[in-house]
């Protein structure tokens, strides 16, 4: 295990800058901190939980698949050495989670080639970054067990390095990062860690949803509800790092000539499942809203969840966004607790 | 090579070599690979699909209607029905377009060796079913008894019309064909659903599998009538039809339940999907 002081990391992010393209936290002029290129002015490490997720770096929002040139398709597949700093350890737990599903079968290689380009730094939590984490729930944080290279966890005025992979060992051989020889370092981590851990409440109610979901149990109610209240925006999973739906169309520039690409698509959409006919076996709000979140909380898949309890990692996200208040915490505590 | 070859999106061009028109908006499309290739490398299975692709009107899934047993050839059979359908139909004798397969689970055919069998096939949906009943054909003798039956809305609207009429000179297949209306009356077979072509025919469910192709609502009404004739939930099978994107289980499009229509099925056994509220 290795020390880095706080006040020489942005110098170290900064080097690493050098080979990488590097996306760090970023404080903007208005206050609000987004994951951006990394530029030593707004640089920081007073930062909480990032509104997006990373998943744009493994599933850009729109991607070209191809180009096209007189009706020859040429793949396009994305090189560039990228390096995620500080990113959390729910987002990492997503980050795992679409790796599995997009290379079961058959691997999908635009979003292999950015895994394998990708370098990835955590920045364990040690509380809550704000009232809807519940990491702790899912298992997905808040610090990870695997899949990162480098982790840090917050001691005050340095970090503690973890290494989780050769090429995070190398990257903290050298200064400014220093060895942390004292003859408890196992033991002050794994305080750390505890510390961390009891400070993220448990939220009870997800786990008797899943129940309830994988029993007869009907909650049609919830769904009829909720399914009022959606107005569609799509936001919940554009927010959320597990959601890894897209939708294929083709941008012609010239006759025959062009592209095809990708781009994020959800399952809250009428379109997802409108079949050409105009026949849609999902035909309300309320089907599509329980279809994400029985994505989530019943048809995950166990293989795909990376030790997590289910295709939720608990980053809160579609909680704190929802501009109707349908986030995964309302939909567990409204089946949980029977309200409609 | 190395990334293309394992790029799961890779298209490959193919030329139109034939077009049979069938009935209103539904064509038959052959299709030839470059150099003369066979289609024998391409390995398709009874009751997959492609990816057909023409750029700037996107993709379709389609069924592969002809059977592996004929492989000079790949045929596929089209309603015209959107944006990429439109743009095939604009197509004749020497198009060019791309496509990507083979996908998806198809019949289990080896599963159906030595048994008797009951193939259903409602309206377009004796497209997929063809390459099944053609692979039987060919390979007769693998096989029990064979029953066909097929039911359209009316008289006009039966697919591979000429195919179908010369069952008539074999006796190794048994076809009851239906359709809904006749105002014509110029239908000599049975007029009415599908389903009542059941009360033709007797069948032994215990040693039968049945395959069926079609609309959503003839599975529903089919299958009841299966179940009460007492065929084992695992030994009805069906081709389930969703709006697909990537062919390959990413895109999220086909996902019923825990099941991607794309890779787990498009064919699947009762037992598989009743458990999902929107199979079918
Ligand atoms: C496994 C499978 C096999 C099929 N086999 C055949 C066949 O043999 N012959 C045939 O004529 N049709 C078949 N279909 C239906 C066919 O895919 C649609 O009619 C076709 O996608 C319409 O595309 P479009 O671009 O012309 O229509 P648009 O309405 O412009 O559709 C735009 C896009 O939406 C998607 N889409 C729309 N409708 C469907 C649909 N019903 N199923 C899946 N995706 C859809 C496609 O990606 C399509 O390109 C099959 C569908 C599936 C799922
Ligand atoms: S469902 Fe909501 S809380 Fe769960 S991972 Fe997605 S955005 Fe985060
Ligand atoms: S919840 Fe919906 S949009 Fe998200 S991955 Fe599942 S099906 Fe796709
Ligand atoms: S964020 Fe809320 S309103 Fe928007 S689609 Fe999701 S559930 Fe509906
Ligand atoms: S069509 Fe994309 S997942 Fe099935």
């Amino acid at each position: 295990m290795k020390l880095i002081a706080k006040k020489d990391v942005a110098a170290v992010v900064g080097t690493w800058s050098k080979t990488y393209s590097v996306l760090s936290p970023c404080m903007h002029a208005s206050g609000d901190c987004v994951f951006d290129s990394f530029d030593a002015e707004t640089f920081t490490l007073e930062y909480r939980k990032p509104p997006m997720p990373p998943k744009s770096s493994f599933l850009p929002q729109n991607e070209t698949m191809f180009s096209v040139e007189n009706g020859t398709f040429t793949p396009v597949i994305h090189h560039e050495k990228t390096l995620l700093f500080g990113i959390r350890a729910c987002d990492l737990m997503g980050i795992l989670q679409a790796r599995s599903f997009y290379s079961r079968d058959m691997d999908d290689v635009y979003h292999r080639s950015h895994a394998e380009d990708t370098l990835i730094v955590v920045h364990a939590c040690s509380w809550p970054q704000n009232e809807t984490c519940f990491c702790t729930t899912v298992h997905s944080g808040p610090y990870a067990h695997e899949g990162f290279d480098i982790q840090l966890f917050d001691m005050g005025t340095d970090f503690l390095a973890e290494a989780g992979s050769d090429a995070g060992r190398a990257m903290i051989a050298t200064e400014p990062f220093r060895d942390f020889d004292v003859e408890d370092a196992a033991e002050r981590l794994s305080r750390v860690k505890h510390m961390a851990h009891n400070s993220i409440p448990i939220v009870s109610e997800v786990a008797e949803a899943m129940d309830i979901l994988k029993g007869t149990g009907t909650n049609e109610g919830v769904w009829e509800h909720l399914g009022r209240k959606c107005i569609t925006c799509g936001g919940c999973v554009y927010v959320c790092p597990t959601c890894t739906c897209f939708n294929v169309v083709d941008r012609v520039t010239a006759d025959a000539s062009g592209e095809r690409m990708r781009t994020w698509d959800t399952c809250l959409y009428a379109g997802f499942t409108r079949e050409a006919s105009g026949h849609n076996p999902r035909s309300s709000q309320a089907s599509r809203l329980r279809r994400r979140h029985e994505h989530k909380l019943l048809h995950y898949s166990q293989t795909d969840n990376r030790g997590a309890l289910c295709g939720c990692v608990g980053c809160g996200r579609c909680s704190d966004y929802c501009p109707v208040h349908i986030g995964t915490l309302e939909v567990v505590k409204a089946i949980a607790e029977h309200i409609y | 090579m190395g990334e293309h070859a394992q790029n799961i999106y890779t298209l490959r061009p193919v030329t139109i070599s034939r077009t049979l028109p069938q009935i209103a908006d539904h064509r038959l499309f052959q299709l030839r690979l470059d150099n003369g290739c066979s289609w024998d490398e391409f390995g398709h299975q009874p009751g997959q699909f492609i990816e057909a692709s023409i750029f700037g009107k996107g993709e379709a899934p389609i069924s592969i209607s002809s059977p592996p047993t004929r492989c000079d050839t790949l045929e596929i059979c089209v309603r015209r029905a959107g944006k990429l359908t439109n743009a095939l139909f604009e197509m004749g004798k020497g198009s060019r377009l791309h496509i990507r397969g083979p996908y998806g689970r198809g019949f289990p055919v080896d599963k159906l060796k030595g048994h008797k069998l009951l193939l259903v096939a409602g309206g377009l949906g004796l497209a997929p079913l063809r390459s099944l009943l053609l692979y039987v054909l060919d390979r007769r003798k693998e096989f029990d008894e064979l029953i066909l039956m097929y039911g359209t809305n009316n008289p006009d609207n039966v697919l591979f019309k000429y195919e179908l009429l010369s069952f008539f000179d074999r006796d190794d297949i048994k076809y009851l064909y239906s359709v809904d209306r006749d105002d014509a009356g110029i239908w000599k077979q049975y007029v009415g659903v599908v389903t009542g072509l059941f009360d033709r025919t007797s069948l032994s469910p215990a040693d039968t599998y049945a395959v069926l192709c079609g609309p959503p609502v003839m599975y529903r009404f089919v299958v009841d009538r299966l179940l009460k004739l007492g065929f084992a939930k695992d030994h009805i099978y069906m081709s389930l039809e969703r709006m697909m994107k990537c062919g390959v289980g990413k895109c999220g499009h086909c996902a019923i339940g825990d099941k991607y229509c794309c890779t787990d099925g498009p064919v699947f056994n009762l037992t598989e999907v009743e458990h999902i509220k929107e199979a079918i």
